[in-house]
Order: C-alpha cells, then sequence, then structure tokens
C-alpha cells in the first residue's frame, strides 16, 4: 500500500478528479485503511463545496448599480 | 570581435541541394526563397539535416509529426504542407496527417507521443511557461534527456521554418492538405502534469532542465572557435553538450548567418537578435546581445534602450525600420505583412540584406526556443531595466501583453461575450454597460481576492471598468473576455497596493513552503456540516476565512472555487504556470479547511 506521503503527493489531482484510474484506485485502497487521510479527504471535499457554494462576496445590486451608472456617465461626457 | 569565418569552423565542404534532395525528395520552395543568399540556404540545411532528416534520439517520423503539428497550430499552411507531405512520403495515412493537422489528439497515437506533442505545442506557442516538470513528463513517458533535447530543437526548427515562411511567402511545393478550422482547442493543458502518476512535485523549479555533462574544446572543436569568437562558452551551448551533433549544425548555422559582415554589419544582426529576444520576452538572449552590442562599441544605454523599446533609441530611421521588420516576425507574427519588406527597400536596403535580416530574425527565433524548452541560465546579468518592463509587460494591460494569443487561439470562437465586444470596438458606447453589468462580480471577487479588503475593491470598481474600456481597442479577442478582464482588474489592484506600499508579494514563489504545508486537524466532520448554518451564516464564515488567507492563496482561490474558472483558465488570468496554480490551490484549500473545522466537526454547533 502507498504511504500517507504518496497519498498526499497525489491529492490535490485527486481532489480536481485529474488521477489516473490506476493512480486512483491506489488512492482509495488508502483511504479505506487510513483514517488520518480519509478524515482530511472528506473534510476538504466537504470545504470545496461550500466555498464552492457560498457565493462569498457577492455585490448587492444596490452597489454595482450606481457603481456602472457613474462609469457610463463619465464614459458620455468624455464622448461628448 | 573576430568573425568565425577566419578561423573557418563553419566552412567545410558541403552540398545543400544534395542534403535537401535526399531529405525532402525534393528541394522546397523554402529554400528557393533563399536563393539570394547561398549561405543561408546552407545552414538551413544543415540544420535540416541533423535535426530533422537524421533518426537521432526521436525517428524522424516522430520528428515530422512536431513539425507538422506546429506548422498547423501556427496556421501556416506552407510549412503544413511540406511536413503533410514527407509524413505520407513516410508512409502515414492521410487520415492521421489530417488528425495532426487539426488536433493531434485524434490522431490515434500513443500516450508517449501525445505527452511528447503537447510539450513541444506549449514549448511553441508560450515557450516561457515551461518548467522542469514539463520535461518531468516526459521522462515520466521514457524520454531521455537527450530525447528531450532533441525535441526542444526540432520545435526550434519548426519555428524557425515558420518564420521563414512568414517573412518570405514561398509558393507552396505541393497542393496543400485541407487545414480544417479550429474550433476545438488542440491543447487543452490541463493534464500535462497532472496525467502523470508520482510525477515531481517540484513546482518550478529553475533551470538547466537536463544534466550537461563537460565538453571540451579538445574533444568539440567546434567549441575552440566559440571561445575564441565569444570569449567563454555561453551556456546556451554548454546546455546541450549531451548531442554534440545538433550543437555542431547550430554553431554551422550561427556561423553562416551571423558571423559575415558583407551585408548587414554585426551591430545590425546583434541589435536584430537583441530587439526580436525582447519581443519574445527572453531574458536570456536579452543579456547576451546586450551584452555583445557593447562588445560591439555600443554604451551600455544604447542597449539597454534598445532592449526597452527599439523605437526610442537612437538608431538610424533606417536601422529602426530594420528592427521594426524584424520584430513583426517575433510572437506577433501573424500581422507580418509582405508590404513590410517592400518598405524597408525604399530605405536602401538590397534584396540580400532583407533575406538577410530575415534569416538573423529565423535563427533568434529558433536560440529563443531552445533556450526556453531547456531553462539556460543566463551567462550575464539580465539589464534591469529591461526585467522591470518585462515584469511591466506581464502585469500591464494585455493591450501590451505580445503573448496575449500565446496560450490558445482556439478560445476566440467560444467566447460568449465577443458579439458586445466586437460592438464597443465599433463605437457603441452603450453596450459597454451591458458588457460590465455581466462581469461585475467576478472584476469585484478578483479586486477583493487580490486587496483582501471590501470597501477598498469597491473603490477599486470605478478605475478597472474605466481601464477596460480605455483598453478594449487593444483587445484582440486571443483570450477570453473575462480572461482579460481579470488582468485589467489585477492591474488596478495592483496599482493600489503599490502605493500603500504594499509588502506581500502576488508572485513571490515560496514553492517550498507550499508544497510543505501539511494538515493538522484531523476531527472528523459532520455528514452535512453546512446544514447546521444559514445560507448567509455560511456565506460569512467563508468570506471571513478568504480574508485571513494570503493574497496569493485567496486569489487562486476565489477564481477557481467561487467563480468556478478551471485550473488553465487561472493560469491564464494570473499568468501563472498550471503547476503554481495547483500548488497554491491546494494551499488556500487546506487553509480554509483549518479555518472551518471548530465549525464543522461532530463536536461543534452552530457557532458561527
Amino acid at each position: 500500500m502507498i504511504t500517507c506521503e504518496e497519498f498526499f503527493a497525489e491529492f490535490a489531482d485527486y481532489l480536481e478528479n485529474q488521477v489516473s484510474p490506476e493512480v486512483r484506485q491506489e488512492l482509495e485502497l488508502h483511504l479505506a485503511q487510513c483514517r488520518a487521510c480519509h478524515v482530511l479527504y472528506d473534510s476538504s471535499r466537504k470545504t470545496i463545496k461550500i466555498v464552492s457554494e457560498s457565493d462569498s462576496f457577492e455585490l448587492p445590486q444596490k452597489v454595482f448599480d450606481p457603481i456602472i451608472d457613474r462609469v457610463m456617465s463619465k464614459l458620455r461626457t468624455e464622448r461628448s | 570581435m573576430p568573425g568565425m569565418s577566419e578561423v573557418g569552423g563553419w566552412q567545410q565542404e558541403f552540398d545543400p541541394f544534395t542534403v535537401l534532395r535526399e531529405g525532402f525528395g525534393f528541394v522546397p520552395n523554402l529554400l528557393h526563397a533563399q536563393a539570394a543568399l547561398p549561405r543561408a540556404i546552407a545552414a538551413h540545411a544543415k540544420l535540416e539535416e541533423a535535426l530533422c532528416f537524421r533518426d537521432g534520439a526521436l525517428p524522424r517520423i516522430c520528428k515530422e509529426r512536431i513539425l507538422l503539428s506546429i506548422a498547423a497550430d501556427r496556421q501556416d499552411s506552407y510549412c503544413t504542407a511540406l511536413t503533410s507531405a514527407a509524413l505520407a512520403s513516410l508512409g502515414v495515412p492521410q487520415a492521421q496527417i489530417e488528425s495532426l493537422a487539426s488536433n493531434y489528439r485524434d490522431a490515434g497515437l500513443p500516450d508517449s507521443d501525445l505527452a511528447l506533442l503537447k510539450f513541444c505545442l506549449k514549448l511553441s506557442r508560450n515557450g516561457s511557461s515551461i518548467c522542469f516538470e514539463d520535461t518531468e513528463v516526459l521522462r515520466a513517458h521514457g524520454f531521455g534527456n537527450e530525447a528531450i533535447i532533441e525535441a526542444v530543437v526540432v520545435t526550434a526548427l519548426a519555428v524557425y521554418r515558420c518564420t521563414l515562411s512568414v517573412a518570405l511567402a514561398p509558393e507552396a511545393d505541393c497542393k496543400p492538405p485541407l487545414l480544417r478550422p479550429k474550433n476545438v482547442s488542440a491543447v487543452p493543458e490541463s493534464t500535462l502534469t497532472a496525467s502523470v502518476p508520482k510525477a515531481h512535485q517540484k513546482a518550478e523549479r529553475s533551470g538547466p532542465f537536463v544534466p550537461a555533462p563537460y565538453l571540451s574544446s579538445n574533444e568539440f572543436e567546434e567549441f575552440a572557435i566559440v571561445q575564441k569568437s565569444h570569449g567563454f562558452i555561453p551556456n546556451f551551448f554548454r546546455a546541450q553538450t549531451l548531442r554534440p551533433d545538433l550543437l555542431q549544425a547550430e554553431l554551422y548555422a550561427v556561423g553562416s548567418i551571423l558571423m559575415p559582415e558583407d551585408l548587414l554589419t554585426r551591430a545590425q544582426k546583434e541589435s536584430i537578435l537583441l530587439a526580436v529576444s525582447a519581443a519574445n520576452l527572453n531574458s536570456y538572449c536579452v543579456a547576451v546581445h546586450c551584452n555583445m552590442l557593447r562588445g560591439l562599441g555600443l554604451s551600455a544605454e544604447e542597449a539597454d534602450q534598445i532592449a526597452v523599446d527599439h523605437r526610442l533609441s537612437n538608431l538610424s530611421s533606417a536601422d529602426m525600420a530594420l528592427l521594426d521588420f524584424a520584430v513583426k516576425l517575433g510572437p506577433r507574427f501573424l500581422e507580418f505583412s509582405r508590404e513590410d519588406a517592400a518598405q524597408l527597400q525604399t530605405l536602401g536596403f538590397t534584396q540580400q540584406q532583407i533575406l538577410e535580416g530575415v534569416a538573423v530574425t529565423a535563427l533568434n527565433n529558433f536560440a529563443n526556443t531552445i533556450q526556453m524548452g531547456l531553462g539556460v541560465e543566463p551567462d550575464f546579468e539580465v539589464p534591469p531595466v529591461f526585467e522591470h518592463r518585462k515584469m511591466k509587460l506581464l502585469d500591464a494591460t494585455p493591450t501590451l501583453m505580445p503573448r496575449e494569443g500565446a496560450v490558445s487561439l482556439a478560445e476566440t470562437i467560444q467566447d460568449a461575450d465577443a458579439e458586445l465586444v466586437a460592438e464597443v470596438k465599433g463605437g457603441n458606447l452603450e453596450v459597454f454597460e451591458e458588457l460590465a453589468r455581466r462581469h461585475t462580480q467576478l472584476i469585484y471577487r478578483a479586486l477583493i481576492a487580490i486587496l483582501g479588503d471590501v470597501a477598498e475593491a469597491q473603490d477599486a470598481m470605478q478605475d478597472t471598468l474605466l481601464s477596460a474600456f480605455k483598453h478594449i481597442g487593444g483587445f484582440e479577442g486571443r483570450s477570453k473576455f473575462s480572461t482579460w478582464l481579470v488582468s485589467i482588474a489585477r492591474n488596478a489592484a495592483l496599482q493600489r497596493l503599490r502605493a500603500r506600499r504594499f509588502t506581500e508579494s502576488l508572485d513571490s514563489d515560496d514553492a517550498d513552503e507550499d508544497r510543505n504545508f501539511r494538515p493538522r486537524q484531523i476531527a472528523a466532520w459532520q455528514e452535512n456540516p453546512e446544514q447546521c448554518y444559514s445560507r448567509s451564516e455560511i456565506q460569512r464564515l467563508v468570506e471571513r476565512g478568504l480574508l485571513e488567507l494570503p493574497a496569493k492563496y485567496r486569489t487562486v482561490v476565489m477564481l477557481r472555487d467561487v467563480e468556478h474558472f478551471s485550473t488553465e483558465d487561472v493560469a491564464r488570468q494570473l499568468r501563472l504556470s498550471v503547476p503554481a496554480v495547483k500548488t497554491r490551490l491546494l494551499r488556500g484549500r487546506l487553509m480554509l479547511r483549518e479555518w472551518l473545522v471548530p465549525y464543522m466537526t461532530r463536536s461543534s454547533k452552530g457557532v458561527a
């Protein structure tokens, strides 16, 4: 079986679903047997899901409307 | 500087036409087009013989595949036809040739050949992004160092041929195959390092990428000539000592094209080499040729000025035009037109001199490619003003980016913004509002990611939009509009950082620190931890976590995970290599994970 070190070397690609089937098999075998790596994988996957669905730093329309208005009126003035 | 001709190193008996007829089966028009300058033909034939015709560490058929893929990728119909004919004569079926010319991945080649083509295309398109990992991928596929050098040099030969073909526009030798319009991105670079199990994790290791055993002038007599002409053996040549056969041909070409002084002067040639290397953003070659020009009596300031912007130097108007001409054969070769040569004639350059200028430029692009492919380390200090300028160019608005299109020519077609952009460029100001609204979130997030401050990001929105409008004329649609916008936002943000004398670098590459980062907390998380919190609680928690991250990780995580761009897109937006993005992404995600642990484990409950 591969070591935790070897698991971690492939970890970034594994999270991105970018490992070959053979490597995947090795990694999953390791995950089934190593609790620490399993927790790491499980929580990282959940982190990505949470961040991806968080809509962080959404700029409310009431903030960006005036910004766009200012930009457009400035550009119109420059043109005329 | 003494010419090599005096030493006689390159004047061996050699009949280029016999060599060409044996190698190609005929003398291609690309060579006939150089008829006014027999030594350019001899140099070219020598390169073809050593780099292409001979089976070296790579068999000829493999090299022809590289030459074809690059010719097609550069939309060079002459070279595409030439290499297609060569492959046909080697017995390759027409269908495979056409696949190679449209999308090499469909050509039914084994993985190792695909990896090789991917490497060579990357080198030809965007050589400065080649890193040690890329060569490791080749090693993992069974290519030895000799083969890697050969792949790099064959790629350089493809670039050499294409430069000549753009400049000389030879008649086709044979009926060109149908070049399919490229609506598929030929090189998704995503798997470049990813697909290889246990690839070394050494992101962005500096060169040289292949070992270079010591080779003395006694063992390799050409080095004695170089020693005499240059006063030392440049690293460029040393980096290839595993392949003296290739070196010999390269030195022959250098001797035939650069050393004689009967047409263009040495100073004119060195200026071309310097200006085109600078346009290619090749620091190594800029350092060499600045040094050469100083040796020829130019002041350091004058040489630096040519590297930074030759149009502002004190050159005569004729020399200036010569450099303008040559630079157009650099990264923006698609814009070259035959009228540029006619222009030179009106300024008094002869046909032969123009041809020599073309040959010098082709040789320069050839050398720049090899340097990047092998990661050759500079012999001299790179002029700081050039490095500064280069950083600015890499940072600055894409209007100044010579390599805007280097990553993918194919994306144009898939850009949903293309129509609106065209309207704005056509003068329809009002349409800009729609474009701005489409991308407000992206711009805002890019700004926050770099600035790490909500209020300041909102402040910077206006500048960014105005700057985007101001520069939109220079956006050529060679990258996605969104990619371009992120770089505009990035510039606006960086300007603010500089203004507040910000010290944390976005570009610092503390790769070791990145790699050695290891997660600490190993308490298990709940099944669906996010369900313990409301949407707005989760959003606030993640935002706080993101603001805790150092900017360089935050930028990558926000573009990838919040804005959902692909890793490759993020690499283009931030002008980082794909491996660098991957390293930062993992580190950023793991840091966020640590931040979230107290809220997500089985013992924690709703404490955001």
